[in-house]
């Protein structure tokens, strides 16, 4: 698991407002900062949704060009970055799945829900150990079909049709059992998650 | 739509699963800064983060963070300077690769028809694999020797009519005749309903009616047949709903 590179990551999160200013001045060893701050855990997510280490080298690179080029639209004040670079190593991941398998439907979706200023004022805690203990557990209380839903949706990018397909079961059944894994997830997480 | 509709649809929005109407509500309330819909997106982002952070470890290659800080200094090859040598080297380099950039463009041009045979071969094969899942889950109901059945819609000549199978381990059997296909944008969605007074009529998954108006839905899992008064199906939007839309098509009271 992430452990040791989120506690990393959390060490160094208090400077995270002046690593974005710096990138904003385009300082280049703003970028060797960056990398040594969330390298790891973007490419542990990349892996995750790829299984390639090669095409996760491809991905993790381009998302902290796509970071690098779009960091202007960054609130330095407002926090968030680490938030918005899983997601944009996320939608990087999907999308490549996506394009292998010749599945282009949603890409556009993704690609309008990173921005940078959506993951604004996520708190610093967010991914603190504690919640992060907490998301695990709750995740592995989730019945199997509950638990396979969620990170075929997540780590794979499949729509609730396409899920069904996978499954074998009919589309209802899955959209059935999505909401409930979701509402399973907030139940747990209680506080933690607020929606 | 109102925000207390869109509630639960905040996560799969999230997700990236949404489907219409939800997901264009949802951008809608998004775009207007909706006090209720910002704050709640942001709450499910903030549990995607934490799902795609429970990733297992994973460690780069070293050349990655190499890469990495190559990224600032993108663009500076325009600076070298290019002697007369290393040009004719490279337009040759050039020619060679238009050359066999072409070859290769052919031979993926016919690798990649031959993979859309292979997808649409494996799509074929799993939508009968699921149908044949299917037909053996009916019959696994209708052989239960406890199958409560229901017959509806029987004592009129207008459409729909059938029957319901109900058994309390397997699930329920919806098969119906003169059921016309639902209209573009619109699905069946069938409803168990409970007798204890003040209980919510619970979704049993969406469905449309074949071509020739019959259709077959399954519920599959645990019913409790005891404590159900009627199955019912509504006409809903194409992505279902969680409360019916009365009146119904047709219910059968048990």
């Amino acid at each position: 698991m992430l452990l040791l590179p989120l506690l990393l990551a959390l060490e160094f999160g208090e400077g995270d407002a002046d690593l974005v200013r710096r990138l904003q001045r385009r300082d280049p060893r703003a970028m060797a900062e960056l990398y040594d701050r969330y390298g790891r855990m973007v490419y542990a997510l990349i892996v995750r949704v790829v299984r390639d280490g090669g095409v996760a080298e491809d991905l993790a690179q381009e998302t902290f060009m796509r970071v690098w080029n779009r960091v202007q639209a960054f609130d330095a004040a407002r926090g968030g970055l680490l938030p918005w670079m899983l997601a944009v190593a996320r939608h990087r991941a999907i999308d490549y799945l996506r394009s292998a398998a010749g599945r282009m439907r949603n890409a556009v979706e993704l690609t309008a829900t990173d921005h940078p200023a959506l993951f604004a004022d996520m708190e610093r805690t967010l991914l603190d150990s504690d919640r992060l203990r907490r998301v695990r557990t709750a995740l592995e209380k989730l019945s199997e079909n509950h638990r396979t839903v969620i990170e075929l949706a997540y780590f794979e990018g499949l729509s609730q049709t396409e899920m069904a397909e996978r499954m074998g079961q009919p589309l209802g059944t899955v959209k059935t059992w999505v909401r409930a894994a979701l509402k399973n997830l907030r139940d747990d997480l209680g506080t933690a998650v607020t929606a | 739509m109102s925000c207390e509709e869109l509630r639960d649809s905040y996560a799969l929005y999230a997700l990236g699963i949404v489907e219409d109407p939800e997901a264009s509500e949802i951008r809608e309330h998004l775009d207007r800064n909706c006090p209720v819909c910002v704050p709640g997106v942001r709450g499910a982002r903030e549990l995607m983060t934490q799902i795609g952070a429970t990733a297992p470890a994973a460690e780069p290659p070293a050349r990655l963070r190499r890469r990495v800080l190559a990224i600032p200094g993108g663009g500076r090859a325009a600076r070298w300077n290019w002697s007369p040598v290393w040009a004719a080297i490279a337009a040759g380099a050039l020619l060679a690769a238009f050359f066999f950039n072409a070859r290769a463009h052919r031979a993926a041009a016919q690798l990649g028809r031959a993979e859309a045979s292979l997808r649409r071969l494996q799509s074929e094969s799993a939508a009968r694999n699921r149908e044949l899942a299917r037909l053996n889950a009916a019959l696994a109901i209708l052989n239960q020797p406890g199958v409560k059945q229901v017959v509806f819609g029987g004592a009129t000549p207008q459409p729909p009519r059938g029957r319901v199978f109900l058994d309390p381990a397997h699930g329920v059997l919806l098969l119906a005749s003169n059921l016309p296909p639902a209209p573009p944008g619109k699905i069946y969605e069938m409803w168990v309903i409970p007798k204890a007074k003040g209980s919510r009529p619970l979704p049993a998954g969406l469905f449309q009616a074949a071509g020739d108006w019959t259709a077959l839905h399954l519920l599959q899992g645990p019913v409790d047949v005891a404590g159900t008064a009627a199955v019912a199906v509504t006409l809903e939007p194409a992505a279902g709903a969680q409360t019916p839309h009365l009146p119904p098509v047709f219910a059968a009271p048990l």
